[in-house]
């Protein structure tokens, strides 16, 4: 037994660490699901539909399957028992058409599977899908929401020939008589268009099925593994505990893995059937049709206010664009816009109305910020378009309304409670960064010069850490489970399922500071069902926030084991635990934690009560969301000719509490403004009036690329949250969310002395040129 | 990609006679960054594939006196490492630099940038080169922002090729050659809007191939070229402008200007080189020449903005010929 000294060890939390995963993921060890070979594995390929809307007269698969190297070819009839595609979303009065995984009479949306074909390898299975008939009677499509929802649009479901999905109604406060006392009401119509993920990964799966054990393992390219494993069980009638699914490295999911797709089902049944492993994977075409798209809003925002700027009241009509079906949580996404339609501002009376549309596309879904870069976007166009109406400075405006320091936790308009907040001060710090009252002198300067340049600020507030059970479809929580090994080397598993946020680092970090051991003692496992305890996975900026604070209360209880393992070491009656150590102070003595593991691994002697080993494991549920916030400011030129914009300069000032890794953080938000920046200036997902998608390939989908993203200058203030004991708020979506308004408030601030006052996404050189002849004309 | 017979063959006349008298039968693979992906979206179905890549005789940059020979093979990156074509050919390596995307760029060759096919999503989605839909096209009601506003009908694409443009303005010339002869077509002459359903959009024909690119010399011709680009790399110019002026001391000689990407074949501006003739190159007849070059631009129902890239395109590429830019 060492009587050691103490050597205290470097805290790891709140430290710029280089990710723990990255050295595989850079010099290409790791593995993804198209990395797996398995013996006598086949390969599938889809038949899709090239119809927006069609029945399906025929389906010949006789050429497909006389094909040499076809081991199989199935159609919507063999698979009708599979199914249907989950949704989890409720709302009241809900229509849900069946989602079959594969169509049986009709398809709905461009990219629709009809059939599938298994061969001995893709290049042949991709030749046979083309050897499949199918005798289409197409029909009339609809793909704007607005048009669907209109007089003597096409059905996209026969069964209900209004479109309508949903009706949603929201209220608090007393809207009327805000609205009546409001001595101005501003009104605009905002569109958030339709978007493609686009992860760097497409989507992919791989299925094995021992038909002895009866046993089905899928290793899917999937934000949740667990929910996908007890929903994919349900789709094929599988019991669940055979069902194995597992997550290999996820090259991205932004929202678009947080699903359970038809194909997850259909080569589970193929394995199944064929009893021999068979993998899909995704071609980018299919996953730009076929995987889901994220927002389609089309808002109609008022805003009442007093003329000194004081808001009163908000309403919004909102037509979410659903696509042909739910996925996973498709209704849902347009409901958290309203939960968070008045933002950081004080504001009770509130009144939202949702209709649902179906359009013959594919489903929308989460897409990073999953309705609150909605919610965002339109509150912080409706509050710079007040402020011009009433000829106020932007950042006057918001400093007036924002909910004071006092009043958290405050109780919302929309039933929410957010956790903790100091609003003006991201905002002051952005400012101040960008030099915002000279940057006003300096354009003054410019425009007498006419140049057009603009500067735009938004104030964003977020939902995350989804969330407390009652509030989510499945479950809130989340679990983790420490394991010291005899050597005294940690295992943590997780619930969640990272797939670029960086958790196996930021959890090391929490691990290695509460057991006082290194960050490479430390190795966070996930993503694979018959490894980790159930869990829920990484979404809604939940990751850190509730699924670290699992592996801190996991590892509080495991401290309490070790120091019972830790006093019958040094026979002592009380023992301290810090830095990996145990220490009985009266006598000096102490037992390492390498020391500890050993002994309860050994089980000579337990201490009273105590069980062998040194595992714990703590599903966390957490008491409230958190709500992270922050101030972005943009300054940007428009150029006369050609309608090119120029970002100058770009500062996102964001809080998402206590910070563990401020090297994750800031990445986080770089990646989240380049997808908002990729919103605000360049992609837009666009079907033709026949339903056809026409950016279906990134030659004319407009993902944003390196040399087109300017410098993004971020900082940071820190307002804990008070919902978890790590006071970590969630920081994955918040580039995205801040990024889209400040960037269109910035171009229409330079272009208001032309008379523009709203610009709709994304501010192409051809939009903006075309608003400068209108404003010439 | 269906199925096909490959070969490499190591010299010129083995691969011509590799060549089917019908399009279609026979495609000539070079640096395959568009044949590839024509292959694999069933647009070309080739039943033999001839790769020229392996013909030296195709390949590298020859300065003389009497101008310069490009091989068809040459890869753009090769084009932009040529210091004396750069000293020469500004215009030239412009348009190199702004193809693509570094690989494309190491793949792609100078033949194979005059013979891709056209960039139009109708085309791309297998309505051919004139879009039809029930014999009629899909271009003058539907998505036409990067369509043609000159010379639009019965083709409304727009040639996609970037060297075209600054070839024309610089008077040069291909070599075509087939198993029973060759000839020599400037290449103002090889790119042709197809009239059918059938036609193809350059002058070559099925058994020939197209061995190198001749340019006269340029010493003193004052030569330019500016491409309007929104998306940095990865897209082709949505206009372009290459200029070359032969000056008689302070005032243009005479004129060539050609637009790219406006027209279902590299746009020559006449009424432009008519603005600029005996003039000096101020501001003033700058604009004009610009305004001139759009004079006659028949605008889709989507895209009257693309006659403002090219007027931008011109006079930028003016002003630079003018050291002004
Ligand atoms: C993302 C992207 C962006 C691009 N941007 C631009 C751009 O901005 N500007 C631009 O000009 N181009 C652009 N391109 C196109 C690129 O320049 C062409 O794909 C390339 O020039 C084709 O050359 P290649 O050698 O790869 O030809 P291949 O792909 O091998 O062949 C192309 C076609 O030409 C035929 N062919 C090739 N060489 C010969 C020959 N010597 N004789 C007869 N027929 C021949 C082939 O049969 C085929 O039909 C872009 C391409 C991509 C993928």
């Amino acid at each position: 037994m060492a009587t050691t000294t103490i050597t205290k060890t470097e805290k790891l939390v709140g430290k710029a660490m280089r990710r723990q995963e990255d050295p595989r993921l850079i010099t290409g060890s790791a593995t993804y699901v198209d990395d797996i070979q398995m013996p006598g594995m086949l390969h599938a390929c889809i038949l899709r539909s090239p119809h927006g809307a069609a029945n399906i007269k025929s389906v010949d698969i006789a050429a497909a399957l006389a094909h040499p190297g076809v081991a199989a070819v199935y159609v919507g009839k063999d698979t009708e028992k599979v199914g249907p595609v989950p949704c989890g979303a409720s709302l009241p009065g809900l229509r849900v058409p069946h989602h079959y995984v594969l169509a049986i009479d009709r398809v709905y949306f461009i990219g629709h599977p009809v059939a599938v074909v298994v061969a001995t390898d893709k290049y042949i299975a991709r030749d046979a899908v083309d050897l499949i008939e199918v005798e289409y009677e197409t029909l009339q499509a609809v793909t704007d929401p607005e048009k669907a929802i209109g007089p003597g649009a096409p059905p996209v479901h026969p069964e209900w020939p209004d479109n309508v999905a949903f009706n949603y109604h929201q209220e608090g406060g007393d809207v009327d008589t805000a609205f009546a006392q409001a001595e101005v009401v501003v009104k605009q119509r905002i569109t958030s268009q339709r978007l493609i993920p686009s992860s760097m990964e497409t989507r992919g799966v791989v299925a094995d099925y021992n038909t002895g054990d009866k046993a089905l393992t899928i290793w899917s390219s999937t934000q949740i593994p667990h929910l996908m494993r007890t929903l994919v069980a349900q789709m094929l009638g599988a019991p669940e505990h055979k069902v194995r699914v597992v997550t290999p490295e996820v090259g991205g999911g932004f929202g678009s893995k947080l699903n359970v797709y038809a194909e997850e089902a259909l080569m589970g049944f193929v394995a199944m059937k064929l009893g021999q492993p068979v993998k899909w994977i995704e071609s980018r075409r299919e996953n730009c049709m076929c995987t889901i798209h994220g927002r389609g809003h089309v808002d109609y925002f008022e805003v009442a206010a007093k003329k000194d700027g004081t808001i009163l009241g908000i309403k919004l009509k909102l037509i979410q664009d659903l696509g042909a079906y739910h996925q996973l949580l498709t209704p849902a996404i347009p409901t958290l816009s309203v939960l968070m339609m008045p933002g950081l501002y004080r504001c009770q009376n509130v009144r939202a109305d949702i209709v649902g549309a179906f359009t013959n596309a594919v489903p929308t879904d989460a897409y990073r910020g999953a309705g609150r870069p909605e919610a965002t976007h339109g509150i912080e166009r409706m509050v710079d378009i007040l402020a011009a109406e009433l000829k106020m400075d932007p950042a006057e405006i918001r400093l007036k309304n924002f909910i004071h320091n006092d009043e958290f936790p405050y109780a919302t308009g929309t039933g929410l409670s957010y956790d903790s907040g100091n609003y003006a001060a991201p905002l002051h710090k952005a400012m101040d960064l960008i030099d915002y009252h000279n940057l006003r002198e300096e354009q003054r300067q410019a425009r007498s010069q006419g140049r057009l340049m603009g500067i735009g600020l938004s104030t964003y507030g977020e939902i995350c850490a989804f969330g407390p059970s009652p509030a989510t479809p499945a479950g809130g929580w989340e679990s983790a489970t420490v394991k010291i090994e005899p050597s005294g080397m940690v295992t943590v598993m997780t619930g969640s399922s990272p797939h670029g946020q960086g958790e196996e680092t930021t959890f090391a970090q929490i691990t290695a500071d509460e057991l006082g051991v290194g960050i490479d003692d430390v190795i966070v496992l996930h993503g694979d069902t018959a490894i980790v305890q159930y869990g829920i996975g990484t979404f809604g900026s939940r990751g850190t926030a509730v699924g670290g604070t699992a592996v801190y209360f996991a590892l509080q209880e495991l401290k309490k084991k070790i120091k019972k393992y830790g006093a019958m070491l040094l026979e002592s009656e009380e023992v301290s635990f810090s830095d990996g150590v145990c220490v009985d102070h009266k006598t000096g003595k102490s037992v390492t934690l390498a020391e500890i593991a050993g002994a309860s691994h050994r089980a000579m002697k337990l201490p009273p009560g105590t069980q062998p080993g040194m595992v714990e494991t703590y599903f966390w549920e957490p008491p409230n969301f958190a709500f992270p916030f922050g101030a972005h400011a943009v300054v940007t030129e428009v150029n006369r000719e050609t309608g090119d914009i120029e970002i100058k300069r770009y500062v996102a000032v964001d809080d998402c509490g206590n910070i563990i890794n401020p090297l994750i953080v800031a990445g986080q938000v770089h990646g989240g403004v380049v997808q908002g920046l990729g919103q605000a200036l360049w992609e837009q997902a666009v079907y033709d009036d026949n339903g056809q998608l026409i950016t279906g390939e990134f030659m004319d989908y407009a993902i944003p690329r390196a040399s087109m993203i300017p410098w993004i200058e971020t900082e940071h203030t820190v307002t804990p949250s008070p919902v978890n004991p790590l006071g970590v708020k969630g920081v994955g979506e918040a580039g995205t969310i801040g990024c889209s308004p400040a960037v269109v408030n910035s171009v229409v601030d330079a272009l208001s002395t032309l008379g523009v006052r709203h610009i709709d996404m994304p501010m192409t050189p051809e939009k903006i040129w075309n608003l400068m002849e209108g404003a010439r004309a | 990609m269906q199925q096909f017979e490959y070969a490499s063959p190591a010299s010129l006349n083995e691969a011509l006679s590799l060549l089917g008298s019908k399009w279609g039968e026979t495609d000539v693979l070079a640096g395959g960054t568009d044949q590839i992906s024509l292959m694999k979206e069933y647009l070309h179905t080739p039943k033999r594939v001839v790769n020229i890549k392996g013909i030296k005789e195709l390949h590298g940059v020859h300065h003389s006196p009497q101008g310069m020979r490009i091989g068809a093979t040459t890869t753009f990156d090769e084009l932009a490492m040529d210091k004396a074509l750069a000293a020469e050919y500004p215009s030239l390596v412009t348009a190199v630099l702004g193809i693509a995307s570094p690989q494309i760029r190491n793949m792609g060759t100078a033949g194979g940038d005059l013979c891709q096919r056209p960039r139009c999503w109708y085309f791309r989605g297998g309505y051919g080169v004139l879009a039809l839909q029930d014999g009629k096209s899909l271009v003058p009601n539907g998505q036409n922002e990067f369509h043609a506003i000159f010379g639009g009908g019965p083709a409304y694409f727009v040639s996609p090729s970037s060297l075209g443009p600054a070839l024309i303005a610089l008077n040069a010339q291909v070599k075509l050659v087939s198993a029973s002869g060759s000839r020599m077509v400037p290449v103002g002459k090889f790119f042709v809007s197809p009239q059918n359903d059938q036609s193809r959009e350059i002058a070559l024909m099925p058994n020939e191939i197209l061995t190198e690119i001749v340019v006269p010399p340029a010493r003193g011709v004052k030569n330019t070229t500016y491409e309007v680009r929104h998306k940095d790399a990865l897209d082709w110019p949505l206009a372009t402008a290459s200029v070359a002026l032969t000056m008689k001391g302070s005032s243009v000689g005479s004129a060539r200007i050609v637009l790219g990407h406006v027209a279902p074949t590299p746009w020559v501006a006449t009424q432009a080189e008519q603005a600029l003739t005996g003039k000096s190159l101020s501001d003033d007849v700058i604009a004009q020449a610009a305004d001139a070059a759009v004079a006659d631009a028949k605008p889709l129902s989507q895209n009257v903005y693309k006659v403002q890239l090219a007027k931008v395109a011109v006079k930028r590429a003016l002003m630079e010929a003018a050291g002004r830019a």
